[in-house]
């Protein structure tokens, strides 16, 4: 042991009891809790546009990290995290109308039935590998987007609003709307972290990191490929439906065109960005997709200005999915593991000095 | 009786449009095993490339020839610069690739004024046929035309000419076909120009038969899963099966489901109801090689 915990620099572990500990050391600890702080009190000092930004980042964290644990984790590909986010959305608002739920409950009832319908679609993983089980939950996203467009009891996929949200008195109002979700959905977020961070130590998580480095082998220690994988499937719904209902909330009503094909490429773009298997990297993919829209938003304006293009193209159109499309090729190429190796570079710059890593 | 012929000669002619397009489509994965999620980009670019050189006052035909060569050249460019240095990566990092490529393919499109807009190749192709009750456009009656000789076309290619011998070859058994001197390289580059090429056809005999507009072609990027997992994700034979029978469910399910069904539209949805019903009782469809793996 070195003289303060604090300045320790690489793992002290001598019993299994801190192996398992939740935390790598009191450290991190400490860092967690000055980064919780540090997000408390980021709306003080940002405007008020960027705050919206903020809540989408972490709205589509909760969905990108979900999909870690699916895709990143376990290694099973799923394209329709849109849709799974839409079954929670759906369920969620379209409850709590009926039955007066107010937000935690619909929050958990949206979780629940994204998961329940995850262990469905998950179904075929038990057969299918790889990109078969891609093309299958690709048909359920067809199949989810066609279905609500075509029944009544959804609005055919219409706006369907969401119940007013009030919390301990505080409630949502115009001026203040982005700043009463931030600090409803952080403590989300954080609790949604922590759980996933929670079982990653134990025996389930464990088991599907090894469906996922070799499911022969894992099967060899015991381990169920089919709990495992429909757990994974499960679960990773479960933060989707969860991300489906703040969104709903969050934008006041519930749309088809939120819960498409397309948001779940994205996520799952966010999610490759911000590096497959890393909780961290599970919002920085969200913070980069969503800042690289503002930017390209503001070169759009610039561009158009310039009248280089002919007549009948919107530049902003052409631009979103080029620089979408881009960065992804870009961050496959170059940096497979996404930008949380760069933070764990940084990482190890930091807690290692003056030695190197 | 004769709305069942009617939706069936319909079917046989959308189906051929998809037979062509998940030919190109098989191909990648039969030669690299990649799922290639561009392909209706591919369809797109071809498409618009044409319509750009016919309104600036060129011939149809020779428009349409330059437009395949073109989207010949831009499979290899694509296998080159992106594809190439994905070999030996995760397939979610491969998917993911090909992903990246439709959203760039896309968004280049927007920075011409046809993307956003309906357009059709100013060429005349009215009148139609009947006989039997049956009655058909002359431009359906091309696409099917145009089909068959390029099913054919691609035939005779792989059974008869060297480079289609080794095609088969390196699908076969990559690393015995590269000890005998086969270049895999090659025959990767080749695999994306023969689809940049057919797709490039699919999408001129589509924007013949019902217009261009982005989401319509490239729509068939996705219609092409269906077919391809129907017919088996290796077989070219699978994919021109395939193409008819999801051709022939979709007009069949319009004809007669859409009444049926509050707001229509169960042609675009039965495919893919299809396609998961396929996936769990026969994976690898109906002419696919069956891979054995368990677990």
């Amino acid at each position: 042991m070195p003289a303060t915990r604090l300045s320790q620099t690489g793992n002290y572990k001598t019993t299994y009891r801190q192996d398992q500990g939740i935390f790598a050391n009191r450290k991190e600890l400490i860092l967690i809790v000055v980064l919780l702080v540090a997000l408390l009190l980021l709306p003080l000092i940002t405007p008020r546009t960027m705050l919206r930004d903020f809540d989408l980042i972490m709205i589509f964290g909760i969905a990108a990290l979900g999909l870690n644990i699916t895709t990143g984790y376990t290694g099973l590909i799923n394209m329709g995290q849109g849709a799974f986010m839409g079954v929670g959305a759906y369920a969620g608002v379209v409850a709590a109308n009926a039955w007066n739920l107010n937000l935690f409950f619909a929050l958990i009832f949206g979780g629940l039935s994204a998961a329940l319908i995850g262990g469905i679609v998950g179904l075929p993983s038990l057969r299918l590998k790889h990109l078969y089980l891609a093309v299958a939950t690709l048909a359920f996203q067809e199949i989810f987007t066609w279905g609500v467009g075509h029944s009544r009891l959804l609005a055919q996929g219409g706006a369907i609003p969401a119940p007013a949200v009030s919390i301990f008195g505080f409630r949502d109002s115009f001026l203040t709307h982005n700043l009463f979700w931030y600090y409803l959905i952080l403590p989300i977020l954080a609790f949604l972290v922590l759980v996933w961070r929670n079982v990653l130590r134990g025996k389930h998580g464990r088991s599907l990191i090894a469906i996922r480095d070799n499911d022969r082998a894992a099967v060899a220690m015991g381990i169920n490929p089919a709990t495992a994988k429909l757990t994974s499937f499960m679960l990773g719904s479960f933060y989707a439906g969860v991300a489906g209902v703040l969104l709903a909330y969050f934008s006041k009503s519930v749309v088809i065109e939120d819960y498409g094909l397309d948001v779940g490429i994205k996520v799952l773009a966010m999610t490759i960005v911000g590096g497959l298997g890393s909780i961290p990297g599970s919002v920085f993919g969200p913070a980069f997709i969503i800042g690289l829209d503002r930017v390209m938003e503001q070169v759009a304006n610039w561009l158009g200005g310039l009248n280089l293009f002919p007549s009948g193209v919107d530049v902003a159109t052409a631009l979103r999915p080029l620089s979408f499309g881009l960065a992804i090729m870009l961050f496959l190429m170059f940096q497979p593991h996404g930008l949380a190796s760069w933070w764990d570079k940084l990482r190890q710059y930091v807690t290692k000095w003056p030695y190197k890593s | 009786m004769s709305l069942l012929f009617q939706l069936l000669a319909a079917g046989v002619v959308t189906g051929c449009i998809y037979a062509l397009a998940a030919l190109g489509f098989v191909l990648i994965y039969k030669s690299s095993r990649v799922i290639n999620f561009a392909h209706g980009q591919l369809i797109a670019v071809g498409a618009f490339i044409a319509l750009a050189l016919t309104q600036r006052g060129l011939n149809f035909w020779l428009s349409a020839l330059i437009a395949m060569t073109l989207t010949f050249f831009l499979g290899v460019v694509i296998e080159r610069f992106f594809l190439r240095r994905m070999v030996g990566q995760p397939i979610i990092s491969v998917i993911m690739v090909t992903i990246g490529l439709a959203s760039v393919l896309d968004g280049l499109m927007y920075l011409t004024p046809y993307a956003s807009s309906n357009n059709s190749y100013p060429v005349n192709f009215s009148g139609s046929f009947s006989f039997a009750g049956i009655s058909l456009s002359s431009a359906e009656l091309f696409a099917v035309a145009a089909t068959l000789i390029f099913l054919g076309g691609f035939t005779y290619f792989f059974n008869k000419s060297t480079l289609g011998v080794s095609m088969r070859a390196v699908s076969d058994d990559q690393m015995a076909a590269q000890s005998v001197g086969t270049s895999v390289q090659r025959v990767f580059a080749l695999a994306w120009a023969a689809a940049g090429l057919s797709a490039a056809a699919a999408g001129l005999i589509l924007g013949l038969k019902s217009g261009l507009s982005l989401a319509g072609l490239a729509g068939i990027g996705l219609k092409v899963f269906p077919v391809v997992i129907l017919g088996g994700l290796d077989s070219v034979l699978g994919a021109v099966v395939g193409g008819i029978i999801i051709g022939i469910v979709e007009n069949l399910a319009s004809g007669y489901l859409d009444t049926l069904v509050p707001g229509g539209g169960t042609g675009a949805v039965l495919p893919f109801a299809v396609l998961l019903v396929v996936l769990l009782v026969k994976p690898y469809g109906l002419f696919g090689t069956k891979e054995i793996e368990r677990v």
